[in-house]
């Protein structure tokens, strides 16, 4: 009986800490859809009044929102599908294949994770520049797609296959090619879904390379977008900056419904040597 | 069992290894497959990382064609210019906020969620995550909406106490733990998430023997649970510090842009400033080298702890 009343204590501290996380983002959405005057005037009232989608239409007008929404679309699903490709590839040499200094090699690709973006961020400009790239969607996907978080992930889901499942294949004649399509990558798929819903969603959000490489409003992404709505002097139209940000969490928040047991699994996982 | 399993292995190995090795193709198969991922690190990753270190011994605008060699004077201006020093006593500061919000809160509420709450594990673990889902952009405005002194909601409730939310972009110090407050809501449920899996991992049955000694819980968890899960927690916190010091970098360009009077700024903002506002390229790579330098060390003491349990755990 103490237990249970002690219990509860602890229940309502974590409920607020819910709250302090959650209410910032429903006030969100729900400014959203009230006028800049009415956002105003009922700033605690979280059920709209009046919903309107005025801020939504007036969106559309200022800046080409499909346009921004397809170059982020795009911009995450190169990188998703080139960390995810490039990952599984070099964890199926790290786990099936013997060859010298692999240990070696191993750690200093994990090693990578720990570098800071700005010890390669002037090369890497230099680089995406020379190459023409910058204003380009390439430009921006191709410094992100180096991280080999993917690699480390994916040499720790492989390591659960049981070895003698590769080996007594590989003895059989199988070449590595088919053992990696037909054995792996079947064996990985709950790995591969979490991985790259997590590498879709870091890559939707991302703001320090986009900065770097987009300078043509055409160019932009959505965290780009919104930045240009928030004004450091005070003058921010906060519905209308909200619009944009309730649109831009949509996309993580529906794969986050549809993979969420994958996707803290992975986390987890990621903790844990 | 083990050792069975290894004998096997070897035995395996032995048989296709010859048979492998024969063909030219089959030795260089592995490296086909490492391919991909080498060619993008080299690029984007190992030349980088010397370029850099080359360059910090150049004065360079990035435009012009020729840069003039000087030397270690970039780095002795790391530590001498009135302002890098501002900004590396401002990333100490950053270190000591991070860590105190985004690795020992979630650790304290990690160890009550374990140990304090029967069930309900799952939905606290799914709600606390979800802002990890959304860019730091989007946190910054909410902060921004939240905390505006003149027509935020808190400004709004604060004044029928007569009270006022302070210009807090006018002063570096208040700036900066506001910028911490935005990534604590995005990394808390995260670094929650990680350290609590550590603690799921602490063997039950020492737990219950101790409760039935009649040892108090706390007790339990400050002198067996908190030894056991060092490795994780040192794990995270590396992870905050390192992490941590490049997601504040999202909230300070959208926010203060280092201001006022770099008061805002730490040594990865500093390094963006220089390299890409100010086209102090040599500036810019000194810092950056220093930077690396820093996370090595931290790497280094990754390393140290947590495969060193690992090592122990086999």
């Amino acid at each position: 009986m103490l237990t249970e009343k002690r219990n509860l204590g602890w229940h309502v501290l974590l409920i607020l800490i819910i709250l302090a996380i959650m209410l910032p983002v429903l006030f969100m959405i729900s400014n959203s859809f009230k006028t800049l005057q009415e956002s105003y005037h009922s700033i605690l009232q979280l059920i709209p009044a009046k919903p309107t989608l005025t801020n939504y239409v007036t969106l559309n007008k200022q800046i080409n929102l499909f346009r921004m929404v397809a170059n982020t679309f795009l911009m995450a699903m190169i990188v998703t599908l080139g960390k995810v490709l490039t990952g599984l590839l070099a964890a199926y040499a790290f786990q099936n294949f013997h060859f010298k200094g692999k240990r070696v090699v191993y750690f200093i690709f994990v090693a990578t994770i720990f570098v800071p973006f700005t010890t390669v961020m002037i090369p890497n400009y230099l680089v995406i520049a020379k190459m023409n790239l910058l204003n380009n969607v390439i430009g921006v996907a191709l410094p992100q797609m180096c991280d080999a978080t993917g690699i480390m992930l994916f040499v720790k889901a492989m390591e659960k296959i049981p070895t003698s499942l590769v080996e007594s294949a590989k003895i059989d004649g199988i070449p590595n090619r088919k053992i990696f399509m037909n054995l792996i990558v079947p064996l990985l798929k709950p790995n591969i879904i979490s991985v790259g819903a997590i590498f879709f969603i870091n890559s939707w959000n991302e703001y320090v390379w986009p900065t770097l490489v987009l300078k043509d409003k055409n160019s932009f992404t959505l965290p780009l977008a919104l930045q240009n709505y928030i004004s450091s002097e005070g003058g921010t139209n906060f519905p209308l900056a909200m619009a944009l940000a309730v649109i831009m969490i949509v996309p993580p928040l529906l794969i986050y419904m549809v993979f969420q047991k994958y996707i803290l699994n992975s986390i987890s996982s990621s903790g844990l040597k | 069992m083990l050792n069975n399993n290894s004998q096997i292995e070897e035995e395996i190995n032995s048989r296709s290894g010859p048979r492998e090795s024969r063909k030219p193709r089959g030795r260089l198969l592995p490296f086909l497959y490492l391919l991909p991922s080498a060619l993008l690190l080299f690029v984007f990753m190992i030349v980088p990382i010397g370029y850099t270190f080359y360059l910090s011994f150049f004065n360079w605008n990035l435009i012009a064609p020729t840069k003039e060699f000087v030397g270690l004077q970039n780095y002795i201006n790391v530590f001498t210019d009135p302002t890098n020093q501002k900004v590396i006593l401002n990333t100490l500061v950053y270190i000591i906020l991070l860590v105190a919000l985004n690795f020992i809160l979630p650790y304290f509420i990690s160890l009550i969620v374990n140990f304090f709450i029967g069930k309900m594990k799952g939905p606290y673990k799914i709600l606390f995550f979800i802002p990890s889902l959304f860019s730091l952009v989007v946190g910054a405005m909410l902060f921004s909406w939240i905390l505006n002194p003149v027509s935020g909601p808190l400004a709004l409730f604060l004044r029928d106490f007569g009270l006022k939310v302070p210009q807090w972009t006018n002063s570096g110090a208040m700036a900066i733990v506001v910028i911490c407050l935005i990534t604590n809501w995005k990394v808390f449920g995260y670094n929650f998430i990680l350290l609590l899996t550590g603690l799921g991992a602490v063997p039950k049955n020492i737990l219950d023997a101790a409760a039935l000694d009649g040892i108090p819980k706390w007790r339990v968890i400050w002198n067996i649970v908190l030894p056991l899960n060092k490795g994780v927690a040192i794990y995270v916190l590396i992870l905050t510090i390192v992490e941590g010091l490049q997601y504040v970098f999202t909230p300070i360009n959208v926010i203060t842009q280092g201001g006022p009077y770099y008061g805002s700024s730490n040594l990865l903002y500093h390094t963006y400033l220089n390299a890409f506002v100010l086209y102090k390229t040599g500036n810019a790579s000194a810092l950056a080298t220093v930077t690396f330098v820093i996370f090595l060390i931290l790497l280094f003491v990754e390393i140290k702890f947590v495969e060193g349990r690992k090592q122990n755990a086999d």
